[in-house]
């Protein structure tokens, strides 16, 4: 009880102490706070991003097998199709057709998807909702596609899909097998590459070496690259998103550092009289640590809680100008908030602590102090 | 009864903390609450056999990055500047590293 | 109840600038009574007092406070015994600016973990002793200079001391403030304080409530007159 006693009234202090150095303290609580907003905001959206990619890409083909030439990726003929079913294990191969559609009109890029079964048949579209909107496109209205030889083919909207669904499709146009390569001139006998299903996912690495081998000219993809693709862009404990972060940390670690090493003469001299009358060295590393952990444990709290606000509320809208870069199109989608624990212990590590050892750290020489030097003040 | 500024802070950190738990709660019902839209857009994954997000349309390797061929991330020099923003931040994905380059 | 036996304090031992304060110096000090260090500056007075109430350690020689040895103990326990043993006044007051002057006079009292409210209470109560508790709630910049020297000794008083040490404490005081200030340090006497008190000021060394005047001078004791 007494200890908790004397807690409470060093806290008291220590909120005294910095409410009169109000200006210095509340620029520094300012700046803390944003950095752990944008700490928090990054860290949020990109673990939105991965988990919810990593649910949907689960679904995704256990093979693909892209053909390139000249390093570059390139149709690849039907008579493969044989030749990838004849490997051991392989269940099923099937030819994608897919492609890129630039519609000058609106400056974006489409992408074309032809689907297994194209219910409405030739002459008609699906698109997704951010192709609806660039295009102003809805149910009903017909849409003109430059074809390969500079003529135009008129197709009908014949439905939208979810605006849902934007993350997997708001760029995508689907229509028929006939239309695909009316339109791209991609020519009977080739496909944009080739979805292999297998009969046991423990064979995938020798069915991979074996395309390989039999098909040079190949390279197969499995759905744990793909899956591990998305899981590396928005790794934020790798690569780039790790580069902001502990930039953004590190830049304010030098900021704090500096701030607390050069405690005032007027704070020493307040540590002077503290220990002159009769606070012991730990009692003034208390009332020091507590000035850390008021900045820090607000700032990571308002942090964490705008950064949630404007992640899962505000659609992100700051990040939003980023993320859209160059693009005309970009998809809509609400973030879900896959939080856990982790990472709020990992905000909670990335901030509070260094903060709070940067400020106490220098004022361990203050402390120390012969407590008599208060009588030659 | 708030009569110390201490109080007020504590006060302050408990209802931080109520909020953190009710954060929490939040998550977790939001993710429940899109679980079926998000196994509806699974199934269209699976349906229409796609293989990445459309999150950047602007450059083929960053609609399609984990399609991407060999050379596509690296179309330019590889320490020139991106011409889109979004490649700084959508990696050449890392099989392209492993496979490929050392056959 | 305080007793220095050939207490020498050597600063800077060792080095360049060695200089020794204080030589072999053994005195008492009696309870309930008031005593003068007088001296020229730099005899070592305030060096004296900073023994005699815990703040530093001698370099040589024994001190005992209720006869118990204090110059061993550690860190921990010698700001315990400070701080429930003695009150200090300084000579520029040092108070702690923004802060209120109920603030100042509790803070000796915050390490000690007593109740908030049992704090706050005897805090009240000294104010009203030293007839500053309509100031209570002023900050320390608005006060006087003699309203400043009653809340220092209300800070002196917070822990219920039972000596009361005074470096210079009329330095910065006028005639007046300086005789009411002795007015107070007898009514502590009356109630039963020891006090002690270094100064070179004959409004405090002629007052008459002074038991005991010790003169020094380089270092060491030069003469001992008692008064009562
Ligand atoms: N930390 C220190 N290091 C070195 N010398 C010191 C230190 N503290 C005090 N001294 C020296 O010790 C001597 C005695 O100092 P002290 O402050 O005790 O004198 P004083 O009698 O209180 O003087 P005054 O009346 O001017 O306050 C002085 O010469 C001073 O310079
Ligand atoms: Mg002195």
């Amino acid at each position: 009880m007494g200890w908790i006693n004397k807690q409470r009234n060093i806290l008291d202090f220590a909120l005294n102490s910095l409410l009169r150095r109000k200006g210095k303290n509340s620029a520094l609580f300012v700046v803390y706070t944003g950095i752990i907003f944008l700490v928090s905001s990054i860290i949020f959206s990109s673990e939105s991003i991965k988990r919810e990619s990593q649910i949907l890409l689960e679904n995704s083909p256990e093979v693909v097998v892209q053909r390139t030439i000249a390093g570059r990726h390139d149709l690849i003929p039907e008579q493969y199709i044989g030749q990838l079913k004849s490997i051991r294990g392989v269940q099923e191969v099937k030819g994608r057709l897919w492609g890129y559609y630039f519609e000058p009109g609106v400056q974006a890029n489409y992408t074309f998807v032809v689907p297994d079964e194209f219910l409405y048949g030739p002459g008609y579209i699906v698109i997704g909702n951010g192709v609806s909107k660039t295009f102003l496109a809805g149910k009903g209205d017909i849409l003109p596609f430059k074809t390969l030889d500079g003529s135009y083919t008129s197709l009908e909207v014949a439905d939208i899909l979810s605006p849902d669904s934007e993350i997997v499709s708001s760029d995508l146009i689907l229509l028929s097998e006939y239309d695909f390569r009316k339109v791209t001139g991609m020519q009977k006998g080739f496909y944009t590459d080739m979805i292999l299903k297998v009969r046991n996912t423990r064979e995938l690495q020798a069915i991979t070496d074996k395309i390989r081998r039999i098909l040079p000219d190949t390279r197969p993809i499995t759905r744990n690259e793909i899956m591990r693709t998305y899981e590396a862009i928005f790794d934020w404990r790798s690569g780039i998103l790790l580069a902001v972060i502990s930039g953004a940390a590190f830049a304010f670690i030098i900021f704090a550092w500096d701030k607390a090493t050069g405690l005032s003469s007027e704070e020493k001299k307040e540590i002077g009289i503290l220990k002159g009358i009769g606070w012991e060295t730990s009692d003034v590393l208390f009332m020091k640590t507590w000035e850390g952990l008021i900045i820090s444990l607000s700032a990571f709290f308002l942090g964490v809680f705008f950064a949630y606000i404007h992640i899962y509320f505000a659609s992100a809208f700051l990040f939003m100008p980023v993320l859209k870069g160059w693009s005309v199109l970009y998809p809509e989608f609400r973030l879900v908030p896959f939080l856990d624990m982790f990472q709020i212990t990992t905000i909670f590590f990335l901030t509070v602590a260094p903060y709070t050892v940067a400020t106490i750290i220098p004022s361990w020489r203050a402390a120390t102090i012969d407590p008599d030097s208060v009588m030659r003040l | 009864m708030l009569s110390r500024k201490s109080d007020f802070f504590i006060a302050f950190l408990v209802i931080c903390l109520m909020l953190l738990l009710l954060m929490t709660v939040h998550a977790a019902f939001s993710v429940r609450h899109a679980m079926p839209n998000i196994q509806a857009k699974a199934r269209m994954v699976r349906g229409l056999h796609l293989t990445d997000l459309s999150l950047f349309t602007d450059a083929r390797y960053t609609r399609h990055p984990s399609m991407a061929d060999l050379h596509t991330a690296f179309q330019d020099h590889p320490m020139s500047f991106e011409h889109f923003p979004s490649g700084a931040i959508v990696f050449p994905p890392s099989h392209i590293h492993s496979y490929g380059l050392d056959q | 109840m305080i007793q220095l036996s050939a207490v020498t304090k050597v600063y800077n031992a060792g080095k360049q600038n060695e200089f020794t304060a204080l030589r072999n110096i053994s005195m008492s000090i009696d309870p309930g009574r008031v005593t003068v260090l007088k001296g020229p500056s730099g005899s070592g007075k305030t060096t004296l007092l900073s023994i005699i109430g815990c703040m530093i350690r001698p370099t040589a020689g024994r001190v005992l406070v209720n006869g118990k040895e204090i110059t061993s103990l550690p860190e921990r326990f010698l700001t315990g015994t400070r701080r429930m043993t003695f009150g200090f006044v300084f000579q520029q007051f040092n108070l702690i600016k923004g802060l209120s002057v109920i603030e100042n006079v509790m803070l000796p009292a915050f390490p000690c973990g007593d109740p908030y409210g049992t704090m706050k209470k005897r805090t009240l109560q000294i104010l009203d002793i030293l007839k500053i508790e309509d100031k209570a709630k002023s900050k320390i910049e608005w006060l006087s200079g003699g309203e400043a020297q009653r809340v220092s000794i209300a800070r002196a008083l917070m822990n219920d001391p039972e000596v009361i040490i005074a470096d210079e404490p009329t330095a910065h005081l006028d005639t007046k403030l300086s005789e009411e200030f002795m007015d107070i340090l007898g009514e502590m006497k009356s109630r039963g304080k020891t006090v002690l008190i270094a100064s070179h000021d004959p409004i405090v060394y002629d007052c008459k409530i002074i038991d005991r005047v010790v003169e020094m001078r380089d270092g060491t004791i030069t003469g001992s007159e008692n008064r009562a």
